[in-house]
């Protein structure tokens, strides 16, 4: 009966038509939709007639691995830019105006001004004021710099309970493909969505996926930590809420093994969480570090000695409010940028003559208003060599001034590495993000065309439907 | 199959990736153009932003030095003029010295000069410029010199004190008087001379570059002032006693003697200050050379050649204006305008 054959092809045509126009208005609807995959209609030829086999999703592995990798780059480099950026203005200011290295130079000048008028009181109090703005300058680094390392603390913090909410997404999303699988049914949208969920652990923790039997993913990090398998793995991290220039930071765990801070300006960190630690202990650490060094020089530098004691050592102009410190040892003294102050006893003469020991000559008569002796030797001692603890650990024999302006120096250097890391990861996130896109996204007017071919499609099957009924009418009425 | 397939999204974003980039190159362009430095110094510079930093520090401390060494320059200013003054003093007593040693004359004469000599001195060494007394060496605040004129001053009293414990014949012979001039010696050249002068040894000390220091006043302790002030004061005070002739012959010898020393010493001085002003201008000069390097220095680092950066600003903006269209047809160009 080939008649009624016919019949059901063009039946079973039109239902084809019918299912395909679904994955195109699908396809459609997702055009501009990043974690889509675009849908395909795969048609087998069985007998009778075709019908359409499956519905696939286009994917490629490599580009995707790819892009998560560049991701992980790009995200934390832009951290690392921003993290930067925001230490450079916050302890230097627009252009160093507020860095100790400018502030320096100011003071340096102030005194220099002092020195070739020493009677002028107005002169003096000048000098002293410049040295309170160096002093401001210290305290208010570093506090910025703590509040920073605060702060990224807090969203590492942050980071890590998402990173946990999305590794229990990923469970949900991970065991419905699984049951999909095996029971056969399609869930598709369940992939797009661990997809989705995977580029979001990505901006995170670097990662690296594998795939089991019955699609079960296993998640990895860069470094071989496993985050999920079949459970999703615990991430804890310990937020400290206040920072002071000796607290350390907690490390992140991930299955009881820390996880590793980014290396270098152009960081090797993958993920925000590596390159916010990397912030949080190095950068900040590191520019504190400077500061407390540049307050101990200072301290140094301006410090007097007992005129009958040669070699001895009390703080001048500048003191340490923690009595405690130890000022005469050549190490770093972390915090020491915080706690110096300028000494509450001085005035115009006492910067001349001396604060601890009244050294002016005309005493015990009365003073001399021109003694520069001391005025001029702060001012050498400012450009004298001492020994330095760098930002690596490292000594260094430098003066004060070199010393501060390193400082900009090692800040700035690490801005433009990291901003050249970006530049570079960003290119290739935006290369990687399109080629993916060509792959597995939609493109609007090659589904349209798809369409026109299946309004025809339809328009023939329908067509011959109303053949087959006119020839079957035609053969009844014969009958008749 | 397809030999290479595009999806929309990667067209509309590569468009939107572009005009973005362009839009952040041409906003540190325009601020490039604006103020002819590099957008972020320590961006371009990295590394070397600390030698930038050192830079402009250094230009403006050596303004600072130079606007300094002007006090220091007007102070040796002041000092020469006075010293030049001094020595014209010193050179008119030794002619009425020499005149008055010649002929027997008025004593009066002598005397009178003696004490105009003293007077002017006083006033010449109290000079004070900018609050400081010039001459005190550091003790600035201090009027140095004592008038002996003045019959209540130290110096005076000292003098009058010496001479009344001193035994002579009346009149005063030749070989008293050289005893007693010999007796009032410490005065002048001893410890004594406090009696004279609160001014110090010390001169004042200014840092008139970076590296050096020079001494930029004379204090009133110096020989040559010591040696005028005796033979001014000799004279005055001792002209009108009862002398012999060889007595006011030794007198007026001995302050020939000394007037000849303040004149030399004097000269000698002048120099010292001339080398000391000559020093002030050549380090101005090398400063102000210095300075223009560092701004030459600064501008290689930091400055940026006006007509690129503005070239730059026009290419960018051409080259948005093509991307806004292109992206403005781009959208137009769809297939479903075709379908009806």
């Amino acid at each position: 009966m080939s008649l009624s054959t016919a019949l059901n092809i063009a039946q079973n045509s039109l239902l084809n038509s019918q299912r395909q126009t679904t994955v195109v208005s699908k396809n459609i609807a997702n055009a501009y939709n990043e974690n889509y995959s675009r849908r395909t209609s795969i048609v087998s030829s069985l007998a009778p007639g075709n019908r359409i086999a499956e519905v696939r999703r286009a994917t490629d592995e490599a580009l995707f691995r790819q892009n998560l990798n560049a991701l992980s780059g790009w995200t934390a480099q832009s951290t690392i830019v921003n993290g930067l950026d925001r230490l450079n203005l916050a302890v230097n200011g627009v252009d160093n105006a507020t860095s100790p290295a400018t502030l320096l130079g100011k003071m340096q000048e102030a005194i220099q001004l002092y020195s070739s008028t020493p009677s002028n009181r107005t002169l003096g109090e000048n000098a002293i004021e410049a040295a309170r703005s160096l002093v401001r300058s210290l305290n208010d680094g570093t506090s910025q710099i703590q509040k920073f390392r605060a702060e990224m603390d807090s969203q590492i913090a942050l980071g890590v309970a998402e990173l946990n909410t999305l590794l229990a997404q990923f469970q949900k999303v991970n065991d419905e493909i699984k049951l999909a699988t095996t029971s056969g049914r399609e869930a598709l949208d369940a992939y797009d969505q661990r997809d989705e969920l995977l580029s979001r652990i990505a901006e995170l923790v670097p990662i690296s996926t594998i795939t089991r039997a019955n699609n079960d993913m296993m998640i990895v990090t860069a470094d071989g930590m496993t985050l999920f398998e079949s459970t999703p793995r615990s991430i804890q991290f310990t937020a400290t809420p206040i920072f002071a220039s000796d607290t350390v930071g907690s490390q992140i765990l991930v299955d009881g093994v820390p996880l590793s801070p980014g290396n270098g300006a152009n960081t090797n960190a993958g993920g925000t969480l590596a390159a916010m630690l990397q912030l949080r202990d190095d950068y900040a650490g590191g520019l504190q570090a400077q500061l407390d060094e540049v307050a101990r020089g200072l301290i140094l530098a301006f410090s007097e000695e007992d005129p009958n004691t040669p070699g001895s050592f009390s703080a001048g102009l500048f003191v340490s409010v923690d009595p405690s410190v130890d000022l005469t040892t050549a190490d770093r003294k972390t915090g020491l940028a915080g706690k110096i102050a300028i000494n509450p006893d001085v005035d115009p003469i006492k910067l001349r003559d001396g604060i601890n020991y009244d050294i002016n000559p005309g005493l015990p008569a009365e003073r001399h208003a021109n003694f520069t002796g001391l005025l001029n030797k702060f001012s050498t001692a400012m450009d004298a060599h001492q020994t330095f603890v760098g930002a690596d650990g490292s000594s260094y024999e430098m003066s004060l001034m070199n010393y501060s302006t390193g400082a900009i120096s090692w800040l700035e250097d690490a801005r433009k590495n990291a901003d050249y890391g970006a530049e570079t990861k960003s290119a290739l996130l935006v290369r990687t993000a399109e080629a993916l896109s060509n792959v597995t996204n939609v493109n609007v007017d090659e589904e349209m065309a798809l369409m026109l071919e299946l309004e025809q499609s339809y328009a023939a099957s329908a067509k011959l439907l109303q053949m087959i009924d006119e020839m079957l009418e035609t053969l009844l009425s014969v009958v008749r | 199959m397809k030999v290479s397939f595009v999806s929309s999204q990667a067209i509309s974003k590569a468009l939107q990736y572009q005009t973005q980039k362009m839009t952040s190159d041409l906003t540190k362009a325009q601020k490039e153009v604006q103020t002819l430095r590099v957008a972020d110094v320590g961006l371009a510079l990295g590394a070397r932003a600390g030698i930038s930093a050192s830079l402009h520090r250094e230009v403006s401390r050596l303004s600072g030095l130079i606007d300094t060494n002007q006090l220091a320059g007007s102070r040796l200013d002041s000092t020469q003029v006075a010293l030049k003054d001094l020595t014209e003093l010193s050179n008119e007593l030794m002619a009425a010295l020499t005149t008055a040693a010649s002929d027997v004359g008025d004593s009066r004469i002598i005397q009178n000069q003696a004490e105009s000599v003293l007077s002017a001195m006083t006033a010449i060494l109290n000079t004070n410029l900018n609050g400081e007394y010039i001459f005190a060496g550091i003790n600035t605040d201090v009027k140095p010199f004592n008038d002996f004129l003045d019959p209540n001053s130290p110096n005076r009293q000292a003098f009058e004190t010496a001479l009344a414990n001193f035994s002579a014949s009346n009149p005063m012979t030749g070989a008293e008087m050289e005893t007693f001039l010999d007796s009032i010696e410490p005065m002048f050249t001893g410890t004594n001379w406090d009696a004279w002068s609160k001014a110090t040894d010390e001169e004042i000390t200014s840092r008139i570059t970076l590296t050096e220091t020079a001494k930029t006043s004379v204090s009133a302790n110096i020989t040559a002032i010591k040696e005028l002030a005796k033979a001014a004061a000799t004279v005055a005070a001792l002209s009108q006693a009862s002398l012999t002739g060889e007595a006011r012959q030794v007198l007026l010898e001995r302050a020939l003697a000394s007037t000849g020393v303040a004149v030399s010493e004097f000269a000698k001085q002048q120099g010292y200050v001339g080398v000391t002003q000559k020093r002030i201008e050549e380090a101005n000069e090398r400063m102000n050379m210095q300075i223009d390097l560092f701004e030459l220095s600064i501008n290689d680092l930091e400055g940026i050649d006006p007509y690129e950066a503005s070239t730059k600003v026009t290419g960018l903006m051409t080259q948005l204006e093509i991307s806004y269209s292109l992206t403005a047809r781009m959208q137009q160009m769809s297939l479903l305008k075709y379908l009806s």
